[in-house]
């Protein structure tokens, strides 16, 4: 371990992220004023929801801090719903001509008569699932480039053949308040970072190899005391070097073993995007309908959860102010549940699960996972990679990406090892993952002990809406996946 | 408000607080969009919007800040917050703005349409009504729409520096999208088709649209997967953009400084046929991603990244240029959130002279690519591996739907294995290109 670095002895600088006084949250007298102009035009249900993020980046590459950043924006999204319909403005003047000029566009959604009505909100309490007691917004941008600069040294000194290494910093801390004329209002303060690493490794021949890790979650920033820089760069040099010299994935069906953790984004695809309520309540996904059947192996239980402490995918409430909820969605294999919004809930008479999420006060709200796991099993990883006679062991994987419809979904493998004979061996490059999310589910033929998180690297992205997202997974095996490669046989 | 001289006065309260070069880049914009579903509203969205971004050069260091708040105090805060944050940073004697030489405007023609300016909702709604009509009428399998819509924004882009740059713009686009499901009571199968343009005359009309989503949807009923093989694979315009897209992306003068892209070594040497010519042309007349001058104050130009299949340029920065030792080319793309970074302007792959049906004909065996999933091209290495959607060519003719299968490749031996480029250049966004067919390329399957 490195010792300390010497920064941290240096007199405090006046620190340039700190902004601005305490939001001017607006107060509940024109966010009721504002309801009431919504609903003029006799909208069944309105919503105001105010928010204001800060953030801050900081980028290193080419050994040296290239850039710091921050950034401030606020503004307010007035939502009216009419039966199934829904009339959205938004701005980010907070004037009150801008914010009135919203709220009546909205209402214009509804084409009854106006009726001054009146609405009282009041504050409904939340529980907390993330406290980060310095808010990351006020931490000192020395000290978040500090954690880079430490990352690219790491790096660099794991092996000699690391060429390159882009480092960031990003964090957020984002404050959001929602009233509806159900009464409801709900705030929440929501910090999100993450520390990255990419490391370039250039072996024989020239040739390059990446490895990418890194992680943070609702953190608060002593997290990057044990989750340290120099872990997380080590781990992104590692896959680099070690992947030097991969041989061609082999095209066709395979057996596969995921890693524990980041793996996890596979269920994400495979199966989670397509129980979101409002691809079931528009018949689009092919998980419609599918209640109570048998849509995977027994061994398969998947849970979303909204409120596992300090995990990047976590909301005390949602964006339209219900609380964050632990759902079973498929339990031994059988379909148990949806993630619902308000909207889609009340169209399906369900309620909401607290699923509810958008990107930012520029969007409206639709059903999104939070944080979403497969359920651990009884099998040891050892004698999973054991029980394989021949297949492929995939350590990491980049994105992702699934049609819910047809439910096809696919992943690119960053990191992959040929498996003979129960044990791993060459690194393999190019593969990608291919298959059907329900088939892919029912060929679940063990799972293992050893649940784990993902280190909070997940963004999800939905019609143009990207939210964090955390995945999670013990070491499991799936039979007869589709594995993309370039060489074909043998 | 006046825009351009509130930039000029940001840059110099940044020059008056220390900053060697200050620029600032304002962006105001209107949005609206509406989305139907069964003949009915689904919503309806209307938005302004404003932010700007202030990037300063300080003893050679960078600092960047944002704000969409207006508001005096909170301007000035935020100017000195970015000279603060360039302490963070550190020292680079490349840093800095475009020069006065470097910066100026290009005459493009009109980027602002007064008919999108002036649309009103009701447009919007019969238009993706009209998209949803036209679409469920078909074929009776499209049972329903994920999503059906139509959309217009019309913007405003100021940027000052101390450099010199005092310029701005205004354009407008409208764009109508539909994404059918098809249903044959065993599978369902969807597909999307969209038009995005700047003036409103040159959209697609709306039944056209709600036609061509449909007939994707419905042709993919009953797909299934086939053998592993290496045959020959047609990509449709739509999937030889994207392939456009990812050797532009290797063509970033960012990622061939640090050779983190495979044509890094490549440059003057040949790449691919005679055929092969891949263009980002910023000034393409009435173009979506035509501007008179770029993130940074830059002139656009049209720049051949690959002419007659040789590579002859990178895309570049003024930055990244300065490290390169060569000159921007216009490419800093950016939004007022975020620093200038390396993209396209209007990019596009020039077509042949083969029709597209003849290119399908000359296949005995083969794959012809419709949509694609994931992002499985690395262009540090070249690999590309996709998942794949489309239609199996049996002697030249379509014969049944494939699905769960991916298309495997190396990104320089796919632009030298292009044996045939389609005469039908079409351009849905940004990025255009003809049908294209690879000589040889791995499916996987079963």
């Amino acid at each position: 371990m490195p010792t300390r670095s010497t920064r941290r002895t240096k007199p405090r600088e006046r620190s340039p992220a700190v902004v601005a006084p305490r939001p001017p949250l607006l107060s509940l007298e024109l966010i009721e004023r504002l309801l009431s102009a919504a609903m003029s035009k006799g909208g069944e249900l309105a919503e105001v929801y105010v928010e204001r993020a800060l953030v801050t980046a900081v980028l290193l590459e080419e050994r040296r801090i290239k850039s710091a950043q921050t950034g401030l924006s606020q503004g307010v999204g007035v939502r009216v719903v009419a039966g199934a319909k829904v009339g959205y403005a938004y701005s980010d003047d907070l004037d009150d001509e801008a914010l009135f000029r919203a709220a009546t566009t909205a209402a214009l959604i509804a084409h009854g008569g106006g009726s001054e009505q009146a609405f009282k909100v009041s504050r409904a309490p939340s529980p907390s699932h993330y406290r980060v007691p310095v808010p990351l917004s006020e931490i000192e941008v020395a000290k978040k480039a500090d954690l880079v600069l430490r990352a690219d040294k790491a790096a660099h000194a794991y092996d000699r053949r690391v060429k390159q290494v882009v480092a960031t910093w990003a964090d957020q801390t984002k404050h959001l308040w929602v009233a509806n004329t159900q009464g409801r209002f709900a705030e929440d303060t929501q910090d999100l970072c993450r520390l990255s690493v990419q490391a370039v490794a250039e072996g024989k021949h020239k040739e390059r190899r990446s490895g990418f890790f890194g992680g943070g979650g609702r953190v608060p920033f002593t997290h990057f005391e044990t989750f340290t820089p120099e872990l997380v760069a080590r781990e992104a040099a590692r896959q680099a070097v070690s992947t030097l010299g991969a041989v061609e994935a082999t095209a066709g069906q395979q057996t596969v073993v995921l890693a524990p953790g980041w793996s996890g984004i596979l269920l994400h695809e495979a199966v989670g995007h397509g129980l979101e309520a409002d691809f079931i309540r528009k018949g689009t996904s092919l998980f419609a309908g599918k209640l109570g059947q048998k849509v995977a192996s027994e061994k398969v239980t998947v849970i979303d959860d909204g409120t596992v402490a300090n995990a990047r995918g976590s909301v005390n409430v949602d964006d339209e102010g219900n609380p964050g909820e632990l759902k079973v969605l498929i339990e031994k294999g059988v379909l148990k549940g949806y993630m619902y919004d308000a909207l889609n809930a009340k169209l399906m008479g369900q309620r909401s699960t607290g699923s509810g999420r958008r990107e930012s006060f520029k969007h409206l709200p639709m059903p999104r996972m939070t944080n979403t796991y497969l359920a651990p099993g009884d099998d040891t990883p050892e004698d999973i990679i054991g029980s394989v006679k021949k297949g492929l062991y995939c350590a990491h994987f980049g994105g992702g990406q699934v049609d819910i419809t047809n439910g096809n979904f696919v992943f690119e493998v960053s990191e992959a090892y040929e498996i003979e004979d129960g044990k791993l061996g060459r690194p393999v490059k190019g593969a990608t993952l291919i298959g059907v999310g329900p088939e892919a589910l029912k060929n679940v033929s063990m799972v293992g002990c050893d649940p784990m998180p993902d280190p909070g690297l997940g963004t999800c992205g939905k019609d143009g809406q990207s939210v964090p997202v955390g995945v999670g997974l013990p070491t499991v095996r799936i039979d007869d996946m589709t594995v993309g490669g370039t060489r074909v046989g043998g | 408000m006046d825009y351009l001289a509130l930039a000029q006065k940001l840059v110099a309260r940044a020059k008056k607080k220390g900053a060697r070069q200050a620029e600032a880049f304002i962006e105001v914009g209107r949005d609206a969009a509406c989305r139907v579903r069964d003949g009915e509203i689904e919503d309806l969205t209307q938005a302004t919007s404003k932010g700007v971004g202030v990037r300063v050069i300080k003893k050679d260091r960078l600092g960047f800040a944002y704000t969409s708040d207006f508001e005096g105090q909170s301007l000035e805060h935020f100017v000195d917050r970015a000279l603060a944050l360039a302490e963070a940073a550190a020292p680079n004697p490349l840093n800095g703005l475009p020069s006065r030489k470097e910066v100026g405007a290009t005459d493009v023609g009109e980027l602002f349409d007064p008919q999108v300016a002036a649309l009103p909702s009701d447009w919007k709604i019969k238009a993706a009504l009209e998209a949803e009509k036209a679409g469920k009428a078909v074929d009776p399998r499209v049972r329903t729409f994920e999503s059906v819509g139509a959309g217009e924004n019309i913007s405003e882009v100021y940027l000052a520096s101390s450099e010199g740059v005092r310029a701005g713009f205004q354009g407008t686009y409208v764009y109508l999208y539909a994404v059918p499901v098809a249903s044959d009571g065993d599978q369902l199968q969807t597909a999307y088709w969209v038009d995005y343009k700047r003036f409103l005359d040159a959209l697609d009309a709306p039944e056209a649209i709600g036609r061509e989503a449909a007939r994707r949807a419905v042709r993919m009923l009953g797909a299934k997967k086939v053998k592993s093989q290496q045959v020959p694979v047609v990509f449709d315009p739509l999937v030889a953009a994207s392939f456009v897209s990812s050797i532009a992306a290797a063509a970033n003068g960012d990622a061939v400084y640090k050779k983190s892209s495979f044509l890094a070594p490549l440059l003057h040497q040949r790449v691919g046929g005679e055929d092969l010519t891949i263009v980002d042309d910023g000034l393409l007349p009435k173009g979506l991603g035509t501007s008179p001058f770029d993130g940074e104050g830059v002139p656009t130009r049209r720049t051949a990244i690959i002419e007659k299949g040789i590579l002859r340029s990178f895309l570049y920065d003024a930055f990244t240029a300065r490290k390169a030792k060569t000159h921007s080319t216009g490419n800093a793309s950016r939004g007022y959130r975020s620093l200038p970074a390396i993209g396209t302007n209007n990019l596009y792959l020039e077509p042949g002279t083969k029709k597209p049906e003849d290119i399908l004909r000359e296949v005995k065996s083969g794959f012809y690519v419709t949509a694609m999933l994931g992002h499985g091209a690395n262009i540090v290495t070249g690999e590309y591996s996709r998942g794949a959607n489309g239609l199996w060519i049996e002697n030249g003719e379509l014969a049944y739907p494939v699905q769960e299968v991916t298309v495997a490749g190396h990104l320089l031996k796919m632009m030298k294995g292009i044996d045939a480029i389609g005469s039908d250049l079409q351009f849905r966004g940004s990025t255009g290109a003809p049908t294209v067919r690879f000589s040889e390329l791995t499916v996987s399957g079963t």
